[in-house]
């Protein structure tokens, strides 16, 4: 019997959450890293919030400010990542007749990354639409933390109701 | 109808997002031409379901010119290339993981026949949506509000070996500049053999008596041929000569030992002076 089907038993049953052990979201899930060798994990932890924006004025969501969206990164200790954004240039009135859109755009320091700890204070600007490449934190906090805000720009006679859109972020473990 | 009840959710939802991701385990599969399948496991922490598609495509990680390690994706590899990304299936390509809860993905290599021995690369794509869009609040059909969805692709490799499988790793050109806090290192790696080059980059600045002053170690992947750019955290060093020693080795702590190709190690120094 070939070894591939024990692997995956094997990755089965450590899957299973264990009783009386944290589950967290950052993967340590009871997967055993000299067996299998470790997970990757990239969490949302908040999607990019504008909230309720005044017609004809543009508004920025900063990447520190409580509105940007952001995601932590938990990988191998000081392993390479790459990231990379797709990025929509319009928003859609998901509530109005085919046509309300909104545009939106980013700029050269609407994103951020940090390794290790989530501060976006203290964090490393970058574009997104040209990416970044960053480095997993050290065996005590193996994680990078990903910011990004943005600008949209709602003309005077914008009709009314909720915009929406989806950003894209790759992870590519190098 | 549906679009009336998204939008009602969209504005009773409640007001915070549960945090949504997939673990995904494990970070690199390695495929046997004996058994030509493997497997990929993904499991959902959180409390709202994610939604996963998942694809392949032929990429390897090389280096931009400044140094930066990033996923090179061929579109159309030729038939030269070593791209298993044509002949890799996943079942199923999409699926739901329920909250707290478990799902395999198989992948199922059909090489061509006549496969040359060596291995064969493709890059695992898998893209996971939550459910739940950001905007909320109280219904009011006045204002204008707006938020974005965040959709998250991950990307990790797969390895098909077939027959006798070797690598190794050749190191040129070592050098190295005072940036700053750091002393940053360039180093020209190229692959060799019939298989990437596996291993860990490790760099230790000494001064004159061989005491440690700073030391790095980074997993690394060479594919073909990159100049890697990394860093020392050196602080104020002071004027003086030190030296450097870079090497590369195939011991991974990330990965079981029996899937790394075993390679003797390479290594090289130079002399580091700060004015």
């Amino acid at each position: 019997m070939s070894r591939l089907p024990h692997a995956g038993l094997l990755l089965l049953g450590l899957l299973v959450p264990r009783r009386g052990m944290p589950q967290s979201v950052g993967g340590s899930v009871g997967i055993d890293a000299n067996v299998i060798g470790q997970a990757l994990t990239v969490t949302t932890l908040s999607n990019l919030n504008f909230g309720s924006v005044p017609r004809g004025v543009a508004t920025t969501v900063q990447p520190t400010a409580a509105g940007a969206g952001a995601w932590q990164i938990q990988g191998s200790k000081n392993a390479d990542v790459s990231m990379a954004f797709v990025l929509p240039a319009v928003l859609t009135n998901i509530q109005a007749l085919p046509g309300s859109t909104m545009p939106i755009s980013f700029g050269a320091t609407s994103a951020r990354w940090n390794r290790a700890t989530n501060n976006v204070a203290g964090a490393t600007a970058f574009n997104p639409i040209a990416g970044a490449t960053g480095k997993l934190g050290p065996p005590a906090n193996p994680f990078i933390y990903l910011w990004i805000g943005g600008t949209v720009s709602p003309a005077a006679a914008t009709k009314p109701g909720v915009y929406t859109g989806t950003i894209i972020v790759t992870i590519a473990y190098l | 109808m549906k679009a009336t009840g998204l939008a009602l959710g969209l504005l009773c939802g409640a007001a915070l997002l549960a945090a949504q991701g997939v673990v995904i385990a494990p970070h690199a599969v390695f495929i046997d031409a004996r058994t030509r399948s493997g497997a990929v496991l993904l499991y959902n922490p959180n409390t709202e379901p994610v939604e996963v598609a998942v694809s392949f495509f032929f990429g390897y990680p090389a280096t931009d010119s400044a140094g930066r390690i990033v996923v090179d994706s061929i579109r159309r590899p030729d038939s030269t290339s070593v791209s298993a990304a044509g002949w890799l299936q996943a079942f199923p390509r999409r699926l739901t993981v329920p909250p707290l809860e478990r799902q395999t993905i198989r992948l199922l290599a059909t090489p061509p026949a006549g496969l040359a021995d060596g291995e064969y690369w493709a890059r695992l794509v898998i893209s996971a949506k939550g459910g739940q869009l950001p905007v909320t609040g109280v219904a009011d059909t006045a204002r204008v509000k707006v938020g974005l969805t965040l959709e998250v692709r991950t990307i990790i490799g797969v390895y098909y070996r077939k027959g006798a499988v070797r690598t190794g790793v050749a190191l040129s050109g070592l050098r190295t500049a005072v940036v700053g806090d750091s002393l940053a290192l360039w180093a020209r790696v190229t692959q060799q053999g019939n298989a990437a080059y596996i291993g860990t980059a490790h760099a230790v600045l000494t001064d004159s008596t061989g005491k440690t002053l700073s030391e790095m170690k980074a997993p690394i992947g060479v594919y073909y041929t990159m100049e890697p750019r990394y860093a020392l955290v050196i602080g104020a060093l002071a004027p003086g000569r030190y030296r450097l020693r870079f090497d590369l080795s195939t011991g991974r702590e990330d990965l079981a030992p029996e899937l790394v190709l075993p390679s003797p190690p390479v290594r090289d120094s130079v002399e580091v002076r700060v004015p």
